[in-house]
Protein backbone atom coordinates (compact mmCIF):
# COMPACT_ATOMS: atom_id res chain seq x y z
CA UNK A 1 0.00 0.00 0.00
CA UNK A 2 1.24 3.57 -0.83
CA UNK A 3 2.16 5.48 2.51
CA UNK A 4 2.86 8.49 3.95
CA UNK A 5 5.45 9.88 6.59
CA UNK A 6 3.67 9.11 9.94
CA UNK A 7 4.47 12.40 11.50
CA UNK A 8 2.04 14.43 9.24
CA UNK A 9 -0.42 11.87 10.33
CA UNK A 10 0.40 11.91 13.72
CA UNK A 11 0.10 16.02 13.47
CA UNK A 12 -2.98 16.31 11.85
CA UNK A 13 -4.66 13.86 14.59
CA UNK A 14 -3.09 16.02 17.25
CA UNK A 15 -4.75 19.37 15.98
CA UNK A 16 -7.98 17.86 14.76
CA UNK A 17 -8.36 16.74 18.87
CA UNK A 18 -7.46 20.30 19.44
CA UNK A 19 -9.44 21.75 17.28
CA UNK A 20 -12.39 19.41 19.39
CA UNK A 21 -11.24 20.86 22.42
CA UNK A 22 -11.93 24.29 21.14
CA UNK A 23 -15.29 23.72 19.52
CA UNK A 24 -16.93 21.58 22.57
CA UNK A 25 -14.65 22.76 25.63
CA UNK A 26 -15.30 19.83 27.62
CA UNK A 27 -13.09 16.60 27.54
CA UNK A 28 -15.88 13.69 27.95
CA UNK A 29 -17.39 15.41 24.87
CA UNK A 30 -14.14 15.11 22.55
CA UNK A 31 -13.96 11.60 23.84
CA UNK A 32 -17.47 11.17 22.90
CA UNK A 33 -16.67 13.22 19.60
CA UNK A 34 -13.94 11.24 18.69
CA UNK A 35 -15.50 7.86 19.00
CA UNK A 36 -18.27 8.72 16.89
CA UNK A 37 -15.54 9.67 14.57
CA UNK A 38 -13.87 6.67 14.79
CA UNK A 39 -17.09 5.07 14.16
CA UNK A 40 -17.42 6.68 11.01
CA UNK A 41 -14.26 5.93 9.82
CA UNK A 42 -14.11 2.52 10.90
CA UNK A 43 -17.89 2.03 8.44
CA UNK A 44 -15.55 3.17 5.38
CA UNK A 45 -12.65 1.73 6.20
CA UNK A 46 -13.52 -1.72 6.40
CA UNK A 47 -14.31 -1.65 2.97
CA UNK A 48 -10.87 -1.34 2.07
CA UNK A 49 -9.20 -3.52 4.58
CA UNK A 50 -11.80 -6.18 3.30
CA UNK A 51 -10.55 -5.35 -0.20
CA UNK A 52 -6.98 -5.28 0.49
CA UNK A 53 -6.60 -8.43 2.36
CA UNK A 54 -8.87 -10.25 0.07
CA UNK A 55 -10.41 -11.75 3.80
CA UNK A 56 -14.23 -12.51 2.67
CA UNK A 57 -15.43 -13.78 5.57
CA UNK A 58 -15.08 -12.62 9.38
CA UNK A 59 -17.93 -14.52 11.20
CA UNK A 60 -16.00 -15.65 14.43
CA UNK A 61 -14.82 -13.05 17.46
CA UNK A 62 -11.65 -14.38 18.14
CA UNK A 63 -10.37 -14.75 14.66
CA UNK A 64 -11.65 -11.51 13.78
CA UNK A 65 -10.09 -9.49 16.35
CA UNK A 66 -6.61 -11.49 15.55
CA UNK A 67 -6.97 -10.24 11.92
CA UNK A 68 -8.03 -6.58 13.42
CA UNK A 69 -4.87 -6.65 15.32
CA UNK A 70 -2.28 -8.27 13.17
CA UNK A 71 -3.73 -7.49 9.59
CA UNK A 72 -5.56 -4.24 10.29
CA UNK A 73 -3.15 -2.52 12.09
CA UNK A 74 -0.44 -3.42 10.36
CA UNK A 75 -2.27 -2.05 6.93
CA UNK A 76 -3.01 1.13 8.50
CA UNK A 77 -1.23 2.15 10.95
CA UNK A 78 2.25 0.34 9.91
CA UNK A 79 2.48 -1.26 13.39
CA UNK A 80 0.60 -4.16 15.08
CA UNK A 81 -1.28 -5.30 18.36
CA UNK A 82 -1.16 -8.26 20.26
CA UNK A 83 -4.46 -9.58 21.78
CA UNK A 84 -4.02 -11.30 25.25
CA UNK A 85 -6.48 -11.95 28.15
CA UNK A 86 -9.19 -13.93 26.76
CA UNK A 87 -11.97 -14.44 29.39
CA UNK A 88 -13.37 -17.78 29.31
CA UNK A 89 -16.29 -17.19 27.71
CA UNK A 90 -14.31 -15.88 24.43
CA UNK A 91 -16.20 -12.36 24.41
CA UNK A 92 -13.78 -10.43 25.84
CA UNK A 93 -9.85 -9.74 25.33
CA UNK A 94 -7.44 -6.82 25.47
CA UNK A 95 -5.24 -5.31 22.81
CA UNK A 96 -1.81 -4.07 23.62
CA UNK A 97 -0.78 -1.62 21.59
CA UNK A 98 3.13 -1.72 21.72
CA UNK A 99 3.99 1.42 19.51
CA UNK A 100 1.44 3.70 18.58
CA UNK A 101 2.07 6.44 15.97
CA UNK A 102 -0.79 8.43 16.96
CA UNK A 103 1.35 9.37 20.56
CA UNK A 104 4.38 10.47 19.26
CA UNK A 105 5.16 14.39 20.57
CA UNK A 106 1.91 14.02 22.46
CA UNK A 107 1.95 15.21 26.44
CA UNK A 108 -1.46 15.70 27.99
CA UNK A 109 -1.82 18.85 29.59
CA UNK A 110 -2.24 18.76 33.60
CA UNK A 111 -6.21 17.87 33.67
CA UNK A 112 -6.71 15.65 31.06
CA UNK A 113 -4.59 12.94 32.23
CA UNK A 114 -7.08 10.05 33.28
CA UNK A 115 -10.11 12.00 31.33
CA UNK A 116 -8.80 12.66 28.04
CA UNK A 117 -8.62 9.69 25.77
CA UNK A 118 -6.58 11.18 23.61
CA UNK A 119 -6.77 7.98 20.69
CA UNK A 120 -10.55 7.29 21.48
CA UNK A 121 -11.01 7.41 17.62
CA UNK A 122 -9.08 3.98 17.38
CA UNK A 123 -12.22 2.30 19.46
CA UNK A 124 -14.38 4.11 17.36
CA UNK A 125 -12.49 2.90 14.19
CA UNK A 126 -12.96 -1.07 15.56
CA UNK A 127 -16.04 -0.38 16.95
CA UNK A 128 -17.67 0.88 13.82
CA UNK A 129 -15.61 -1.94 11.53
CA UNK A 130 -16.95 -4.95 13.28
CA UNK A 131 -20.29 -3.40 13.25
CA UNK A 132 -19.99 -3.81 9.38
CA UNK A 133 -19.47 -7.36 9.95
CA UNK A 134 -22.25 -7.96 12.40
CA UNK A 135 -20.10 -8.00 15.60
CA UNK A 136 -21.29 -5.28 17.46
CA UNK A 137 -18.55 -4.62 20.09
CA UNK A 138 -17.99 -2.37 23.13
CA UNK A 139 -14.02 -1.03 22.94
CA UNK A 140 -13.10 1.36 25.88
CA UNK A 141 -8.85 2.16 26.77
CA UNK A 142 -8.40 0.76 29.99
CA UNK A 143 -4.50 1.81 30.04
CA UNK A 144 -2.82 4.36 27.89
CA UNK A 145 0.67 5.27 27.83
CA UNK A 146 -0.73 9.04 27.49
CA UNK A 147 -1.71 8.16 31.38
CA UNK A 148 2.10 7.45 32.34
CA UNK A 149 0.55 3.70 31.90
CA UNK A 150 3.53 1.02 31.04
CA UNK A 151 1.85 0.01 27.61
CA UNK A 152 -1.74 1.38 25.98
CA UNK A 153 -4.39 -1.45 26.35
CA UNK A 154 -8.12 -1.52 24.86
CA UNK A 155 -10.72 -4.00 26.20
CA UNK A 156 -12.62 -5.18 23.83
CA UNK A 157 -16.15 -6.92 24.68
CA UNK A 158 -18.37 -8.71 22.38
CA UNK A 159 -22.03 -7.20 22.67
CA UNK A 160 -23.94 -9.78 20.53
CA UNK A 161 -23.71 -11.22 16.84
CA UNK A 162 -26.46 -10.64 14.46
CA UNK A 163 -27.36 -11.97 11.12
CA UNK A 164 -28.43 -9.52 8.62
CA UNK A 165 -32.02 -8.94 8.60
CA UNK A 166 -34.49 -7.86 5.94
CA UNK A 167 -33.91 -3.78 6.16
CA UNK A 168 -37.88 -3.38 5.41
CA UNK A 169 -40.97 -4.08 7.11
CA UNK A 170 -43.01 -6.12 5.18
CA UNK A 171 -45.82 -3.87 2.75
CA UNK A 172 -44.19 -0.72 3.47
CA UNK B 1 12.30 3.35 33.22
CA UNK B 2 10.64 3.08 30.09
CA UNK B 3 10.34 5.80 27.37
CA UNK B 4 6.88 6.58 27.93
CA UNK B 5 7.49 8.04 31.51
CA UNK B 6 10.18 10.24 31.13
CA UNK B 7 8.84 13.67 30.46
CA UNK B 8 8.39 14.08 26.53
CA UNK B 9 11.24 17.25 26.50
CA UNK B 10 13.60 14.35 27.50
CA UNK B 11 12.75 12.11 25.17
CA UNK B 12 14.76 11.91 22.20
CA UNK B 13 12.64 13.23 18.91
CA UNK B 14 11.70 10.49 16.95
CA UNK B 15 13.80 10.53 13.77
CA UNK B 16 10.71 10.55 11.10
CA UNK B 17 11.77 7.76 9.45
CA UNK B 18 8.31 5.96 10.45
CA UNK B 19 5.30 5.32 7.61
CA UNK B 20 1.69 5.12 7.87
CA UNK B 21 -0.73 3.88 5.15
CA UNK B 22 -1.68 7.12 2.82
CA UNK B 23 -5.50 5.31 3.26
CA UNK B 24 -5.05 6.04 7.39
CA UNK B 25 -4.34 9.80 6.41
CA UNK B 26 -7.64 9.55 3.64
CA UNK B 27 -9.28 8.23 6.16
CA UNK B 28 -9.08 10.67 8.84
CA UNK B 29 -9.08 13.83 6.58
CA UNK B 30 -11.87 12.31 5.21
CA UNK B 31 -13.76 12.05 8.72
CA UNK B 32 -12.18 15.59 8.85
CA UNK B 33 -13.84 17.00 6.83
CA UNK B 34 -17.04 15.32 7.39
CA UNK B 35 -16.98 16.79 10.75
CA UNK B 36 -16.36 20.32 9.60
CA UNK B 37 -19.39 20.06 6.94
CA UNK B 38 -21.86 19.42 9.49
CA UNK B 39 -21.14 22.78 10.98
CA UNK B 40 -20.81 25.14 8.54
CA UNK B 41 -23.08 26.68 5.81
CA UNK B 42 -20.38 27.73 2.54
CA UNK B 43 -17.99 26.19 1.24
CA UNK B 44 -15.40 29.63 2.14
CA UNK B 45 -16.55 28.31 5.97
CA UNK B 46 -15.50 25.04 5.58
CA UNK B 47 -12.44 25.80 4.10
CA UNK B 48 -11.04 28.38 6.91
CA UNK B 49 -12.24 25.56 9.19
CA UNK B 50 -9.89 23.34 7.32
CA UNK B 51 -6.75 25.74 7.26
CA UNK B 52 -7.28 26.32 11.06
CA UNK B 53 -6.36 22.31 11.52
CA UNK B 54 -3.80 23.10 9.07
CA UNK B 55 -2.37 26.14 11.08
CA UNK B 56 -1.85 23.85 14.35
CA UNK B 57 -0.32 21.24 12.06
CA UNK B 58 2.50 23.89 10.18
CA UNK B 59 3.36 25.60 13.61
CA UNK B 60 4.55 22.40 14.75
CA UNK B 61 6.11 21.24 11.37
CA UNK B 62 8.53 24.61 11.45
CA UNK B 63 9.95 23.70 14.93
CA UNK B 64 10.61 19.73 14.18
CA UNK B 65 11.73 20.43 10.69
CA UNK B 66 14.13 23.32 12.25
CA UNK B 67 15.55 21.05 14.82
CA UNK B 68 15.68 18.18 12.57
CA UNK B 69 17.81 19.96 9.31
CA UNK B 70 18.29 22.57 10.25
CA UNK B 71 20.38 23.01 13.52
CA UNK B 72 17.46 25.40 14.52
CA UNK B 73 18.45 28.38 12.02
CA UNK B 74 15.71 30.45 11.49
CA UNK B 75 15.02 32.81 8.42
CA UNK B 76 14.96 36.69 8.92
CA UNK B 77 14.63 37.10 5.30
CA UNK B 78 10.82 36.93 3.55
CA UNK B 79 12.63 35.24 0.62
CA UNK B 80 14.42 32.49 2.66
CA UNK B 81 11.52 31.72 4.82
CA UNK B 82 9.02 31.20 1.69
CA UNK B 83 11.85 29.06 -0.02
CA UNK B 84 11.95 26.87 2.86
CA UNK B 85 8.33 26.07 2.15
CA UNK B 86 8.50 25.92 -0.94
CA UNK B 87 11.12 23.55 -0.65
CA UNK B 88 12.08 21.84 2.76
CA UNK B 89 8.53 21.62 4.57
CA UNK B 90 7.31 21.05 0.88
CA UNK B 91 9.54 17.75 0.55
CA UNK B 92 8.66 16.41 3.58
CA UNK B 93 4.63 16.85 3.11
CA UNK B 94 4.80 15.65 -0.35
CA UNK B 95 7.90 13.66 -1.28
CA UNK B 96 9.09 16.47 -3.94
CA UNK B 97 9.08 20.62 -3.91
CA UNK B 98 6.56 22.50 -5.26
CA UNK B 99 6.50 22.82 -8.60
CA UNK B 100 7.64 26.58 -8.64
CA UNK B 101 7.21 29.63 -6.47
CA UNK B 102 6.05 32.90 -7.98
CA UNK B 103 5.84 36.39 -6.95
CA UNK B 104 2.85 38.14 -7.90
CA UNK B 105 3.53 40.96 -10.52
CA UNK B 106 0.72 43.04 -9.39
CA UNK B 107 0.62 42.74 -5.74
CA UNK B 108 4.23 43.20 -3.77
CA UNK B 109 3.09 41.72 -0.88
CA UNK B 110 1.83 38.02 -2.56
CA UNK B 111 3.69 35.14 -3.55
CA UNK B 112 2.56 31.95 -4.90
CA UNK B 113 3.47 28.79 -4.49
CA UNK B 114 2.35 26.18 -7.23
CA UNK B 115 1.80 22.47 -7.82
CA UNK B 116 -0.15 19.28 -8.75
CA UNK B 117 -1.88 16.55 -6.88
CA UNK B 118 -1.46 17.10 -3.67
CA UNK B 119 -2.64 14.32 -1.68
CA UNK B 120 -5.25 16.02 0.03
CA UNK B 121 -7.07 15.88 -2.89
CA UNK B 122 -6.20 12.95 -4.31
CA UNK B 123 -9.22 10.95 -3.37
CA UNK B 124 -11.72 13.83 -3.89
CA UNK B 125 -14.58 13.94 -6.43
CA UNK B 126 -16.63 17.25 -5.68
CA UNK B 127 -20.29 17.37 -5.61
CA UNK B 128 -22.19 20.43 -7.17
CA UNK B 129 -23.23 22.34 -3.69
CA UNK B 130 -19.21 21.92 -3.52
CA UNK B 131 -17.69 22.32 -6.87
CA UNK B 132 -15.10 25.03 -6.01
CA UNK B 133 -14.15 23.40 -2.47
CA UNK B 134 -10.59 22.99 -2.53
CA UNK B 135 -9.46 21.06 0.62
CA UNK B 136 -5.61 22.30 -0.57
CA UNK B 137 -6.71 24.94 2.36
CA UNK B 138 -5.77 22.54 4.60
CA UNK B 139 -2.27 22.71 2.60
CA UNK B 140 -2.93 26.76 3.60
CA UNK B 141 -3.09 26.18 6.36
CA UNK B 142 0.10 24.35 7.17
CA UNK B 143 1.67 26.94 5.17
CA UNK B 144 0.46 29.66 6.91
CA UNK B 145 1.56 28.28 10.26
CA UNK B 146 4.60 27.88 9.26
CA UNK B 147 4.97 31.34 8.15
CA UNK B 148 3.80 32.74 11.53
CA UNK B 149 5.75 30.23 13.31
CA UNK B 150 9.25 31.81 11.95
CA UNK B 151 7.53 35.44 11.96
CA UNK B 152 6.00 35.95 8.93
CA UNK B 153 2.16 36.33 9.48
CA UNK B 154 0.14 36.20 6.55
CA UNK B 155 -3.10 35.10 4.90
CA UNK B 156 -2.88 32.43 3.03
CA UNK B 157 -5.21 30.33 0.20
CA UNK B 158 -5.68 27.68 -1.70
CA UNK B 159 -7.15 28.05 -5.18
CA UNK B 160 -7.62 25.92 -8.11
CA UNK B 161 -6.07 26.93 -11.56
CA UNK B 162 -7.05 25.89 -14.85
CA UNK B 163 -3.87 25.04 -17.16
CA UNK B 164 -4.34 25.28 -20.88
CA UNK B 165 -3.51 21.49 -22.28
CA UNK B 166 -3.56 19.83 -18.99
CA UNK B 167 -6.69 17.81 -17.78
CA UNK B 168 -5.81 18.93 -14.43
CA UNK B 169 -6.17 22.41 -12.76
CA UNK B 170 -2.78 22.98 -11.18
CA UNK B 171 -3.38 24.07 -7.30
CA UNK B 172 -2.06 27.43 -6.18
CA UNK B 173 -1.29 28.20 -2.74
CA UNK B 174 -1.11 32.23 -2.25
CA UNK B 175 0.70 33.76 0.37
CA UNK B 176 -0.35 37.64 1.09
CA UNK B 177 2.09 38.52 3.63
CA UNK B 178 0.96 41.39 6.50
CA UNK B 179 1.51 44.98 6.15
CA UNK B 180 4.39 44.52 9.06
CA UNK B 181 5.99 42.07 7.32
CA UNK B 182 6.55 44.02 4.20
CA UNK B 183 7.36 46.92 6.10
CA UNK B 184 10.19 45.36 8.27
CA UNK B 185 11.48 43.52 4.78
CA UNK B 186 11.82 47.15 3.07
CA UNK B 187 14.58 48.21 6.24
CA UNK B 188 16.40 45.55 5.94
CA UNK B 189 19.46 45.75 3.23
CA UNK B 190 18.72 44.45 0.01
CA UNK C 1 -25.19 -4.69 -26.13
CA UNK C 2 -24.13 -6.34 -23.26
CA UNK C 3 -25.15 -4.38 -19.85
CA UNK C 4 -28.33 -3.00 -18.59
CA UNK C 5 -28.11 -1.33 -15.20
CA UNK C 6 -26.06 -1.86 -11.72
CA UNK C 7 -27.24 -1.02 -8.82
CA UNK C 8 -25.35 -0.56 -4.93
CA UNK C 9 -26.68 -1.06 -1.95
CA UNK C 10 -25.99 -0.85 1.69
CA UNK C 11 -26.80 -3.27 4.46
CA UNK C 12 -29.63 -0.85 5.16
CA UNK C 13 -31.34 -1.68 1.98
CA UNK C 14 -30.55 2.14 1.20
CA UNK C 15 -29.72 1.74 -2.78
CA UNK C 16 -26.19 4.22 -2.96
CA UNK C 17 -25.75 4.00 -6.61
CA UNK C 18 -28.20 3.04 -9.60
CA UNK C 19 -27.01 3.37 -13.00
CA UNK C 20 -28.40 2.39 -16.50
CA UNK C 21 -26.96 2.08 -19.73
CA UNK C 22 -29.59 0.62 -21.29
CA UNK C 23 -33.29 -0.32 -20.39
CA UNK C 24 -35.92 -0.81 -23.06
CA UNK C 25 -38.11 -0.96 -20.12
CA UNK C 26 -38.07 1.99 -18.47
CA UNK C 27 -38.97 1.83 -14.71
CA UNK C 28 -42.22 3.54 -14.92
CA UNK C 29 -43.43 0.79 -17.25
CA UNK C 30 -42.59 -1.67 -14.46
CA UNK C 31 -41.86 -0.97 -11.30
CA UNK C 32 -43.25 2.69 -11.37
CA UNK C 33 -41.04 4.52 -9.11
CA UNK C 34 -37.03 4.24 -8.78
CA UNK C 35 -37.78 3.79 -5.44
CA UNK C 36 -39.96 0.95 -5.56
CA UNK C 37 -38.18 -0.63 -8.81
CA UNK C 38 -34.75 -0.58 -5.93
CA UNK C 39 -36.74 -1.93 -3.47
CA UNK C 40 -38.25 -4.72 -5.12
CA UNK C 41 -34.53 -6.11 -6.22
CA UNK C 42 -33.44 -6.08 -3.01
CA UNK C 43 -36.27 -7.95 -1.98
CA UNK C 44 -35.79 -10.33 -4.73
CA UNK C 45 -31.98 -10.92 -4.05
CA UNK C 46 -32.36 -11.11 -0.35
CA UNK C 47 -35.34 -13.84 -0.38
CA UNK C 48 -33.16 -15.78 -2.76
CA UNK C 49 -30.12 -15.48 -0.71
CA UNK C 50 -32.15 -17.04 2.09
CA UNK C 51 -33.96 -19.61 0.24
CA UNK C 52 -30.64 -20.56 -1.93
CA UNK C 53 -28.81 -21.32 1.61
CA UNK C 54 -31.90 -23.06 3.03
CA UNK C 55 -32.53 -25.46 0.33
CA UNK C 56 -28.51 -26.30 0.43
CA UNK C 57 -27.83 -29.80 0.45
CA UNK C 58 -24.69 -29.68 1.87
CA UNK C 59 -24.77 -26.67 4.71
CA UNK C 60 -25.30 -27.28 8.34
CA UNK C 61 -27.92 -29.26 9.54
CA UNK C 62 -31.24 -27.95 11.35
CA UNK C 63 -31.18 -24.59 9.72
CA UNK C 64 -34.54 -22.69 10.13
CA UNK C 65 -35.89 -22.17 6.68
CA UNK C 66 -36.22 -18.46 5.75
CA UNK C 67 -33.67 -17.64 8.48
CA UNK C 68 -31.28 -14.83 7.53
CA UNK C 69 -27.99 -16.00 7.25
CA UNK C 70 -25.34 -14.00 7.63
CA UNK C 71 -22.63 -12.83 5.18
CA UNK C 72 -19.72 -15.87 4.26
CA UNK C 73 -21.26 -17.98 7.10
CA UNK C 74 -23.68 -19.75 4.22
CA UNK C 75 -23.66 -20.12 0.05
CA UNK C 76 -24.89 -17.92 -1.34
CA UNK C 77 -25.95 -17.45 -5.08
CA UNK C 78 -24.24 -15.03 -7.74
CA UNK C 79 -25.91 -14.88 -10.75
CA UNK C 80 -28.87 -16.34 -12.08
CA UNK C 81 -29.98 -16.29 -15.82
CA UNK C 82 -33.66 -15.61 -17.54
CA UNK C 83 -34.12 -16.08 -21.67
CA UNK C 84 -33.68 -12.30 -21.01
CA UNK C 85 -31.30 -11.27 -19.20
CA UNK C 86 -29.08 -12.38 -16.55
CA UNK C 87 -28.40 -10.77 -12.96
CA UNK C 88 -25.40 -10.79 -11.22
CA UNK C 89 -25.02 -10.31 -7.39
CA UNK C 90 -21.86 -9.86 -5.02
CA UNK C 91 -21.88 -9.02 -2.00
CA UNK C 92 -18.90 -7.88 0.86
CA UNK C 93 -18.79 -9.55 4.48
CA UNK C 94 -19.55 -5.36 5.36
CA UNK C 95 -22.68 -5.78 3.66
CA UNK C 96 -22.02 -3.82 0.60
CA UNK C 97 -24.31 -5.59 -2.63
CA UNK C 98 -23.75 -5.18 -6.16
CA UNK C 99 -26.20 -6.17 -8.70
CA UNK C 100 -25.63 -5.88 -12.47
CA UNK C 101 -27.66 -6.69 -15.00
CA UNK C 102 -26.30 -7.88 -18.53
CA UNK C 103 -27.46 -10.13 -21.65
CA UNK C 104 -28.43 -13.84 -20.85
CA UNK C 105 -25.03 -14.55 -22.82
CA UNK C 106 -22.54 -12.31 -20.33
CA UNK C 107 -20.31 -15.18 -18.79
CA UNK C 108 -19.21 -15.15 -14.80
CA UNK C 109 -18.88 -11.55 -13.74
CA UNK C 110 -17.63 -12.87 -10.08
CA UNK C 111 -13.93 -11.15 -10.78
CA UNK C 112 -15.03 -8.37 -12.67
CA UNK C 113 -17.66 -7.63 -9.64
CA UNK C 114 -14.85 -7.30 -7.22
CA UNK C 115 -12.71 -5.35 -9.25
CA UNK C 116 -15.15 -2.76 -9.01
CA UNK C 117 -15.49 -3.33 -5.41
CA UNK C 118 -12.28 -3.28 -4.75
CA UNK C 119 -10.62 -0.96 -6.72
CA UNK C 120 -13.54 1.86 -8.18
CA UNK C 121 -15.97 1.42 -4.92
CA UNK C 122 -13.46 2.22 -2.40
CA UNK C 123 -10.39 4.21 -4.38
CA UNK C 124 -13.72 6.58 -4.94
CA UNK C 125 -16.43 6.17 -2.97
CA UNK C 126 -15.00 5.15 0.65
CA UNK C 127 -11.63 6.99 0.57
CA UNK C 128 -13.23 10.34 -1.09
CA UNK C 129 -13.87 12.97 2.05
CA UNK C 130 -17.49 14.07 0.39
CA UNK C 131 -19.01 10.79 0.87
CA UNK C 132 -21.29 10.70 4.03
CA UNK C 133 -21.86 7.19 4.71
CA UNK C 134 -25.32 5.41 4.29
CA UNK C 135 -26.25 8.09 1.74
CA UNK C 136 -26.51 7.74 -2.02
CA UNK C 137 -23.61 8.96 -3.78
CA UNK C 138 -22.89 10.71 -7.44
CA UNK C 139 -19.05 11.32 -7.95
CA UNK C 140 -17.67 11.86 -11.70
CA UNK C 141 -14.16 10.25 -11.00
CA UNK C 142 -16.57 7.02 -10.03
CA UNK C 143 -19.25 7.23 -12.85
CA UNK C 144 -15.98 7.81 -15.04
CA UNK C 145 -13.78 4.95 -13.68
CA UNK C 146 -17.00 2.59 -13.54
CA UNK C 147 -17.51 3.11 -17.11
CA UNK C 148 -14.82 2.69 -18.73
CA UNK C 149 -14.01 -0.41 -16.47
CA UNK C 150 -17.44 -1.74 -18.29
CA UNK C 151 -16.66 -0.49 -21.49
CA UNK C 152 -12.81 -2.38 -21.33
CA UNK C 153 -14.78 -5.31 -20.94
CA UNK C 154 -16.76 -5.08 -24.30
CA UNK C 155 -19.59 -4.67 -22.79
CA UNK C 156 -20.68 -1.36 -24.39
CA UNK C 157 -21.23 -0.81 -27.61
Amino acid sequence: METMNAEIFTLTYGSMVRQLLVDTEDVEEVNKQLDKMGYNIGVRLIDEFLAKSKINKCVDFRDSAEKLAKVGFKMFLNTTASVTSWNAEGTECSLILEDNPMTDFVELPEGCSRKLRYCNLLCGVIRGALRMVNLNVSCNFVQDVLWDDPVSELRLKLISTGAENYPFKDDD
Amino acid sequence: MSLARLNIVDRPLPKGKSEVSLSAFAFLFSELVQYCLANVKSTGELESRLESVGVGVGLRLLELLCQRERASKRDIRLLDALKFVSTTLWKYLFGHQARDLEHSTTAPDEYMINDYDLFVNKYISLPKDYASLNCAAFVAGIVRGALDGAGFPSRVTAHFVPVQGQAKPKTVILVKFDASVMKREERLPS
Amino acid sequence: MGVFTIYFFDREGTCLFYHEWSRPKPVKLGAGTPGDDQKMLFGLFFQLKVFAAAMDPKGKPNAQLGAPTRIGESCSFHSFTTDLYKLHFAESPSGLKIVLTTDPTVGDMRESMAYIYSYIYVECVVKNPMYSPGQPFRFETFTTQLNDFIQSLGLLQ
